[in-house]
């Protein structure tokens, strides 16, 4: 345990050596190294909070720009729903009117088919009604009824009114006027031109031929022949057709006027 | 139990100059310490490898220490003080390996560390405040204090060097005992005492130098006048 001058000058030598050594190629250049990445560390963080402001500012613009959007899209909807709304009520009037009128147009038709319909019905109550009266007066009609009928008409001839009379013979002229021009042979409906031809349910016998021939001759200036016919279709009476003319005093005419003229009705 | 085995030997002389084992196992450390710092030197990157990674380890946390104990002069005093802390381990360490001394059972050794500290401390402390004002700090807080202060710098130096070397020539004393008496494998206990104890040396004397030199040039006091001058800044 001595103190060596050689060792304790050449320690002190040494130790200031290895202090320059390691200051040099230790300390210095581990130091620099931590202080350049520790810069470069820094300048990273500061990178990054540069870039977080950026964000956060982004975040913000784009937190505003959403807010906006979320107002103009209430806007909007406000206005289409107001719209919407107006259209609706629109459209429900075009279409309560529609209705209305659909309403009003089935309403007519159904009065319409109501009135056909009732009609119809009358029409057939009718029709059935004279089928049964000319049913019932086929049996009950006879000759007796059929003379009583042509003693009515040639009544009623007698009592035409005057310008009924005139029409008809007019027609009766024409008739003629046009016989004498061309063919007296010619035939119209199975008859001649300016003939009368009278239908009867029962044959007619020459008196009651005459009576009817006379009238004919004397109210209606028939000048043609007199062409008898039977049908006993008509039930009972005559019907005497001059050219476009029918005169009818028959059950069977009078029961289809019955119903043609409630049908006019 | 001679003293071949605790002193130093003498290995050669070169004129009056007397290499002994210490000088000599201080030049392997030296050289070791050159070698691994200039091949960590150069393969500095910033994307570091374990052994970088190591290398910058012990450096943060020898300038996180400083730092601790004189904020202000931190880079100052890394190089001395670093190379204190660096030095005395592998110093006490080097006494594990076979046939090797450590320096630091060699009192020149350890004088000639604390007499470094000795003159750093007035060296660093000069630098700081200039010679009167660090002169001055004797004479504080009174001048009676003067010779107490000059006692104080001298017994603390001496307490430094002969606790190092006191220490570490103790331990090699006992494991060299303890394989005398008990034979081959009995010292490894020790051994592992000696490991923690080389450590901790290296510690004690590189924290006593840290606080000496620190003292010296009134780190403290500076950091907190600094601290007190930016307070009032800041309330003005």
């Amino acid at each position: 345990m001595e103190l060596n001058s050689s060792t304790f000058i050449l320690e002190i030598i040494n130790f200031l050596v290895l202090v320059w050594i390691l200051k040099r190629f230790f300390y210095k250049p581990v130091l620099d190294v931590i202080a350049r990445r520790k810069a470069g560390i820094d300048d990273t963080v500061a990178k990054a909070d540069a870039l977080q402001k950026d964000a956060q500012k982004l975040q913000q613009q784009y937190e505003e720009r959403l807010a906006d959007w979320e107002l103009e899209k209430q806007r909007a909807q406000r206005t289409l729903d107001t719209r919407l709304q107006k259209e609706r009520e629109a459209q429900m009037r075009v279409l309560q009117a529609d209705l209305e009128a659909e309403r009003e147009k089935e309403k007519v038709l159904i009065q319409r088919q109501l009135e056909h319909d009732s009609q119809q019905i009358v029409e057939t109550a009718l029709q059935q009604g004279a089928q049964f009266a000319s049913h019932l007066l086929s049996s009950v009609a006879g000759p007796e009824l059929e003379k009583q009928l042509v003693a009515l008409l040639v009544q009623q001839l007698k009592n035409l009114p005057a310008q009924q009379l005139a029409q008809l013979r007019k027609v009766n002229g024409e008739s003629d006027a046009t016989n004498s021009s061309t063919i007296n042979s010619a035939t119209i409906n199975g008859s001649t031109a300016n003939a009368a031809t009278i239908t009867s349910a029962y044959p007619l016998d020459a008196t009651t031929r005459q009576a009817l021939e006379l009238a004919c001759k004397e109210n209606l200036s028939v000048k043609g022949e007199f062409i008898y016919r039977q049908d006993p279709a008509i039930i009972a009476g005559l019907r005497i057709n001059i050219a476009a003319w029918v005169l009818a005093t028959n059950l069977q005419d009078e029961l289809s006027g019955f119903v043609g003229f409630n049908h006019e009705h | 139990m001679n003293n071949e085995g605790i002193d130093a030997s003498l290995l050669f002389q070169i004129g009056p100059v007397e290499i002994t084992n210490t000088v000599l196992t201080t030049w392997v450390i030296m050289a070791l310490c050159a070698v691994v710092a200039g091949l960590i030197s150069r393969s500095l990157t910033l994307q570091p490898g374990p052994v970088q990674t190591m290398a910058e380890g012990i450096v943060s946390t020898i300038e996180a220490a400083i730092k601790q104990v004189a904020p202000e002069h931190t880079r100052q005093l890394l190089p001395f003080i670093g190379t204190l802390w660096l030095f005395l381990v592998i110093a006490n360490l080097s006494g594990l390996l076979p046939g090797v001394h450590s320096p630091t059972r060699d009192l020149s050794a350890t004088a000639a560390l604390a007499i470094l500290v000795f003159f750093s401390t007035h060296w660093f402390g000069i630098r700081t405040q200039g010679l009167n004002n660090y002169l001055h700090h004797y004479l504080r807080p009174s001048p009676i204090m003067l010779p107490f202060h000059i006692i104080s710098e001298i017994t603390r130096t001496i307490a430094l060097a002969v606790r190092l070397f006191g220490n570490m020539m103790s331990l090699e004393m006992t494991a060299l005992l303890i394989l005398l008496v008990a034979g081959f494998l009995a010292p490894i206990p020790i051994l592992m005492l000696h490991i923690i104890e080389a450590l901790v040396q290296a510690y004690i004397f590189g924290m006593l130098a840290l606080i000496f030199v620190a003292g010296g040039i009134q780190s403290q006091q500076i950091s907190q006048q600094k601290q007190q001058d930016k307070n009032s800044k800041e309330i003005s």
